[in-house]
């Protein structure tokens, strides 16, 4: 067993964990933060995506005791109970969501692509969102949506490829 | 009086969705609740010699081993679904594997441990040990003759089932008519995918000999009905909720072998069980679909209108298919005429058994009839050379031609193929196509169109199917609460059915609050398959309505010593027609209903609520067609779709909003059929494609914005309405592989295969390169 | 293309397991080189590096990888960061994928590695994924050690008892295979500055973006000041089960200016003497032909690039 410490969605949580308790098991099964979906564990579908120190990683990825020290946000964290983000908004409006599986790694994905870049291209867009899985919408909504939270810079080329 | 009805209502369940607190199966804890793993076979034929579960049973943490000598014999009843009467034929089914396997992937153990981790670490410590035989799979025709091994071999034959209606003069018009094309198609294996795989927590209370089951399933009736024959308890005593769902698509519509070992194990320890499916497990071990051969023909006069078809199918069912004794070979000889009109047709079907994973029904399960359909009518009008939309207008059933019957059976009314032909063709701009086509040949450029048209069967009425129920209950302070039979999953019922409440009720959108999955508090019904929900659910929902809408005007009549004819509801007020300041609002009503029964019309008992069930049709028609205009790049193979249009008639819609997705979702599953989805097994049965990295789904890169076109054509049923949902999967296949077909015309290849990859088209364009 | 995800022991005795839980190990976390060669030293041979994970986790939770230790080596300063020399950029080997793709010292001294690394899985690999843990990985299909090869990178290894350095092309032995021992770990890698009229240019084709290459080309040329190629480098991926070097058309570049026609010829020898891969995605002649097709693409950008 190895000491952790760490900071999840604001709050410091500390205790034992195995080793090999992988950080979507453990926010999952320790945290009661089921939000964050297993859809592979083996890193491809997104489903299990959070914020670690802000960055967008796979928690099936990464092993508890790796995140000593950080800060986790998982979806639960980015908006207050009851209330919707901006980019969860736009979801919603945009139908972006179906059975709804897949979503909160699509949130969290979205969230970071539009911190880091908040007027991406239209292929930016797509490339960002490509590591992300989806078996419902055919990711129409998806698209629409963080299409419609970009922001519009004069020189964007948002739209202008389709 | 249709507020809601036909609006793209936001939907209600959204932001549980959104925020992460969804209640998906995994995310279920129960106080003390153990996990169970599976062992599976990875031979795909043989002999099952021993299993040595010592070690196993000695890791610390775990709690039991279960061989099929400790599960089977518990199972009372197996069947493939709770109507199947016990003489249907099909393999025998067994929970456990016991002295033989029939497929890799084929559960031989249960570990049940304190964790998921520790179980599959004893599930590495069990010992088995196989005499492999030669597995059948792959050449179907070859795995159908007599005299040759059999995957079953208490069944005598590997053909589950075979029908055909031989017209020999089709047969005679296909091979004297001078325009007339015969095709070798084979459609891939391909897996459903949802992305919350399979899994179960099961609760066996017992001090009251019940069970609980947590479970993702489709058809949460079905569930109960079936757990309820398995162990030999009354209906009753089983209780089955199923919460949220993550996606299903025809793979959670019975129970599986796996749940039922998962329930079998439950009764044999003291906790609760979950097993959660992992991917890997949902790839290779779930029931699998669409591996088709075929052989299809069609004849046309000189003027381009066909005159025959011929139709010769092939299916794998695998070992152990959900439907007993294969897949959907009847419904895709009955479907195959579509949007045309084809006099004659010569067809046969044959379901082969195999030692693979079972076949179940994939959204669209008869898919292989557009897929063939559409290819031939490409081929035939390029041998004929006229242009595919051309010949398609030649052939295509027009609404003056209805109601019209196709020689192989089914009678189609309340369509418009014509003229979603037209409207499809028209958004992708067709007539402009052809020009810029050759204009990009010239540059040594390789673009394309496809056309893909069809009808699509939905909202089956036979027996259960047929029928669906809902429960709608006017509480005392005037809000709603509708439970329905049905399994959602995705497709936003708590939305469209409060949709349809609200407007029949006059209440606001937000006073209905919609649930189903709980068959202790919801009505018998059939779930959600087979694209049933705007017919059927709908229409049930209505029925239901309409009973507690006459009640409340007959409490408010006698409130406002009024007629009920005069009054009308609206905004959740009674009011007499002419007079609006005059009424009575819905919740004065239920107090009344509730709370002051004397105040009621004489003779009328107290209570708001009412149960209603709506008998489908046999059968409601929708249809639409599909436009894909894309480039091929004939230097790596790579397809790159540009455009996709879908001109799509499904009667009203509840929900624009609804409809459109459901499509997209289709839609994105026939590109990933068409391109990149593969279960490839290899020759000694070992399927190849067990995770992510092998079997490739489209991402938000591979699927183009869908443009959209709408046909409004009511259905004979109240509402109008039509199932929809499965078409974007029918449809989409063929769209894109005409499209690759148009693109590579000038080069006069056979495309036969599917998936489209990169490495076989470019072997098409250049033999040398292909492995056969 | 990731046999191993795809195939197991049948000759086992015991069944499919299907797992995606790990198995136990020990978690180490060293916070210096020395503490990693010392604990290299002790276990090096039942240890496991952890550097990004992206491609170790997944095959530690299905069980194609068990391992008893795992040295995490994520929190180690001395083998992060990015530093330009005069001759060649030394990158750390734990550094991020992502700290790498958006430095802009890098864009500017080895703008082949900027071009290589949007394509290199997605985003939010990335943003874990390392150049050291990729390189070491030696995915035959992936795009980092075709880099490192192409430019000749010098490899910088820390032992248990000794320090050493290879090149790039005596690093990669086989499929998932590199020189490195049981008690070594990468520290840096050195990417040598192209001065002068270069070009850069890295395609590949990949079933959908992000994926594995089914066949790529890293290309690197310099021109002389009379306009000829003075240096060039053509390394593939996805074709064999290391990165390669195209040799042969190297040769033929050397001292040309060529026409597009004579760069279409000289693509074509791309693949000689190259033993060439099949498997579930591709066969090995499609792999071929389409390699000529990406040699000749990354060829023309970077002469158009190189010629300014």
């Amino acid at each position: 067993m190895v000491k952790i410490e760490f900071e999840v969605n604001g709050r410091q949580r500390s205790g034992d964990v195995e080793s090999r308790l992988t950080l979507a098991d453990y926010l999952r099964e320790v945290c009661g933060l089921t939000g964050t979906h297993l859809g592979c564990e083996h890193g491809v579908c997104g489903a299990c995506t959070v914020l670690l120190d802000g960055e967008a990683v796979r928690s099936c990825l990464l092993f508890a005791v790796q995140a000593e020290g950080s800060s986790v946000t998982t979806i639960e964290g980015l908006s207050n109970p009851g209330e919707l983000s901006h980019i969860q908004e736009a979801f919603r409006a945009h139908h972006g969501l179906q059975c709804g599986f897949c979503t909160p790694g699509f949130i969290v994905t979205a969230h970071a692509l539009l911190s880091k870049n908040p007027s991406p291209t239209d292929e930016e867009i797509l490339d960002g969102l490509s590591g992300n899985l989806c078996r419902c919408t055919g990711y129409q909504g998806i698209v629409h949506a963080v299409r419609s939270v970009a922001v519009q810079e004069p020189s964007s080329s948002v739209g202008e490829e389709r | 009086m249709s507020r809601f009805v036909g609006q793209s209502v936001q939907r209600r369940e959204d932001p549980r969705f959104l925020t992460g607190q969804g209640t998906y199966v995994d995310d279920v804890q129960l106080k003390g609740m153990l996990h169970a793993a599976f062992l599976r076979s990875d031979v795909a034929r043989g002999r099952l010699v021993s299993v040595n579960a010592e070690r196993a049973k000695a890791h610390p943490g775990v709690v039991a081993v279960f061989l099929s000598g400790d599960i089977n014999p518990g199972a009372l009843e197996m069947r493939i679904s709770s109507a199947a009467g016990s003489d249907m034929p099909g393999p025998p089914l067994r929970p456990l594997a016991d002295s033989d396997v029939r497929f890799v992937g084929e559960p031989i153990a249960v570990v049940v441990a304190e964790n998921r981790y520790l179980a599959e670490d004893a599930v590495d410590l069990l010992e088995v040990e196989y005499e492999p035989q030669s597995p059948l799979l792959d050449d179907l025709s070859a795995i159908a003759e007599e005299g040759v091994e059999l995957v079953h071999p208490e069944l005598g034959s590997n053909v589950a089932a075979t029908m055909a209606v031989p017209n020999n003069d089709a047969k005679e018009l296909l091979q004297s008519l001078p325009y007339s094309v015969s095709l070798e198609l084979s459609q891939q294996r391909q897996t459903h995918v949802p992305m919350e795989c399979r899994g179960i927590v099961v609760d066996w209370l017992a001090a009251d000999n019940r069970i609980e089951v947590y479970a993702s399933t489709q058809n949460p009736h079905e569930f109960r009905l079936q757990t309820a024959q398995l162990l030999g308890l009354p209906e009753n005593s089983v209780r089955i909720i199923s919460n949220d769902v993550g996606g299903g698509f025809g793979q959670k519509v019975y129970l599986s072998r796996d749940e039922m070992c998962i329930i079998l194990a439950s009764r044999l320890v003291q906790s609760p069980i979950k097993w959660t499916e992992d991917r890997r497990e949902n790839l290779l071990g779930s029931n699998s679909a669409r591996r088709d051969d075929i052989l299809v023909s069609m004849a046309a006069d000189d003027d381009g209108r066909i005159q025959a078809a011929g139709l010769q199918h092939f299916e794998e069912c695998g070992a152990f298919p959900e439907m007993g004794t294969g897949g959907a070979g009847v419904a895709v000889a009955m479907y195959f005429p579509g949007p045309y009109r084809v006099p004659i047709v010569d067809w046969s079907t044959t379901s082969v058994w195999s030692n693979t994973v079972g076949r179940q029904a994939y959204r669209g399960p008869w898919v292989a009839e557009t897929y063939a359909r559409e290819r031939v009518v490409d081929e035939l009008a390029t041998q004929m050379g006229m242009d595919p939309l051309e010949f398609r207008r030649r052939n295509v059933i027009q609404s003056e031609d209805l109601p019209h019957q196709h020689p192989t059976g089914p009678v189609l009314t309340d369509v418009s193929c014509s003229q979603t032909l037209e409207q499809a063709a028209e958004i992708i701009g067709y007539d402009s196509f052809r020009a810029e086509q050759e204009e990009a040949r010239k540059s040594g450029r390789y673009k394309g169109l496809g056309l893909s048209l069809y009808v699509e069967p939905s909202a089956f009425g036979f027996g259960a199917l047929g029928i669906e129920a809902a429960t709608v209950r006017v509480l005392p302070n005037g809000t709603v609460n509708v439970t329905l039979g049905t399994g959602n999953h995705g497709q936003g019922l708590e939305t469209t059915m409060a949709q349809v409440v609200a407007d029949e009720l006059g209440l606001d959108f937000d006073d209905v609050v919609v649930r189903d999955g709980d068959t202790d508090s919801s009505p018998y019904g059939a779930g959600t398959i087979g694209s049933r929900s705007a017919v059927i659910a709908a229409n049930a929902a209505v029925n239901a309505s309409q009973e507690v809408r006459l009640k409340v005007l007959q409490i408010a009549a006698e409130m406002l010593e009024a007629s009920v004819d005069d009054l009308t509801i609206e905004d959740s007020k009674v009011r007499v027609v002419g007079v609006p300041d005059r009424g009575v609002t819905i919740r004065e009503v239920a107090r009344t209903a509730h709370n002051s029964p004397e105040a009621l019309p004489s003779g009328l008992p107290p209570g708001l609520e009412a149960t209603a069930r709506f008998q489908a049709p046999p059968v409601t028609y929708s249809n639409a067609c599909h436009a894909c205009l894309l480039e091929v790049d004939t230097t790596t193979g790579i397809v790159n779709i540009e455009r996709y249009v879908v001109s799509e008639d499904c009667g009203n819609m509840i929900n624009p909003m609804v409809v459109e997705g459901q499509i997209a979702g289709g839609v994105a599953q026939g590109i990933g059929g068409a391109l990149l989805e593969n279960m490839v097994y290899d020759t000694d049965g070992n399927p190849l494609a067990t995770s992510f990295l092998d079997y490739l789904l489209p991402t938000a890169a591979d699927v183009p914005d869908i443009e959209y076109g709408h046909i409004v054509t009511e259905s004979a049923v109240p509402g109008g309405y039509k199932g929809m949902a499965e078409g974007g999967a029918i449809g989409a296949p063929a769209a894109v592989a005409n499209g690759v077909a148009d693109a590579l015309r000038p080069f006069g290849v056979k495309i036969r295969d599917l998936p489209l990859t990169p490495s076989y088209i470019l072997g098409l364009l250049e033999p040398e390169l292909l492995d056969r | 293309m990731n046999e191993w995800f795809s195939s197991y022991d049948r000759q086992a005795s015991r069944g499919l397991g299907v797992e995606v839980k790990p198995g136990p190990f020990t978690y180490y976390r060293p916070e210096s080189i020395s503490e990693i060669s010392g604990l290299l030293a002790e276990i090096g041979e039942n240890a496991k590096l952890l550097a990004g994970g992206q491609s170790l986790v997944p095959m530690m939770s299905m069980r194609l990888v068990q391992t008893e230790n795992v040295i995490d080596i994520n929190r180690v300063a001395e083998i992060q960061g990015i530093e330009r020399q005069e001759n060649f950029l030394r990158v750390g080997a734990a550094t991020t994928q992502a700290t790498v793709e958006s430095d802009s010292v890098v864009g500017e001294a080895v703008p082949l590695l900027t071009q290589a690394l949007p394509l290199v899985g997605h985003f939010q690999i990335r943003n874990r994924g390392t150049i050291g843990g990729s390189i070491a990985h030696a995915d035959a299909a992936s795009e980092l050690p075709a880099v490192a090869l192409a430019l000749d990178a010098e490899l910088h290894i820390a032992g248990s008892k000794k320090d050493r350095s290879l090149p790039a092309e005596e690093f990669f032995e086989g499929l998932w295979t590199t020189a490195l021992e049981a008690d070594e770990l990468l520290t840096h890698i050195d990417f040598p500055i192209w001065e002068g009229n270069s070009g850069f240019a890295l395609e590949e084709i990949a079933p959908r973006s992000g994926d594995f290459a089914l066949a790529g080309a890293a290309v690197g040329l310099k021109l002389a000041e009379d306009s000829t190629i003075s240096q060039a480098a053509i390394s593939l991926f996805g074709v064999a089960s290391t990165p390669v070097r195209a040799g042969v058309a190297e040769t033929a570049l050397r001292g040309e200016s060529p026409t597009p026609e004579e760069l279409s010829d000289i693509a074509k020898l791309a693949l000689e003497g190259i033993e060439v891969r099949t498997d579930i995605h591709a066969n090995a002649a499609y792999r071929r032909r389409v390699s000529v097709a990406l040699v000749e693409k990354a060829l023309t950008k970077a002469l158009g690039e190189a010629r300014g």
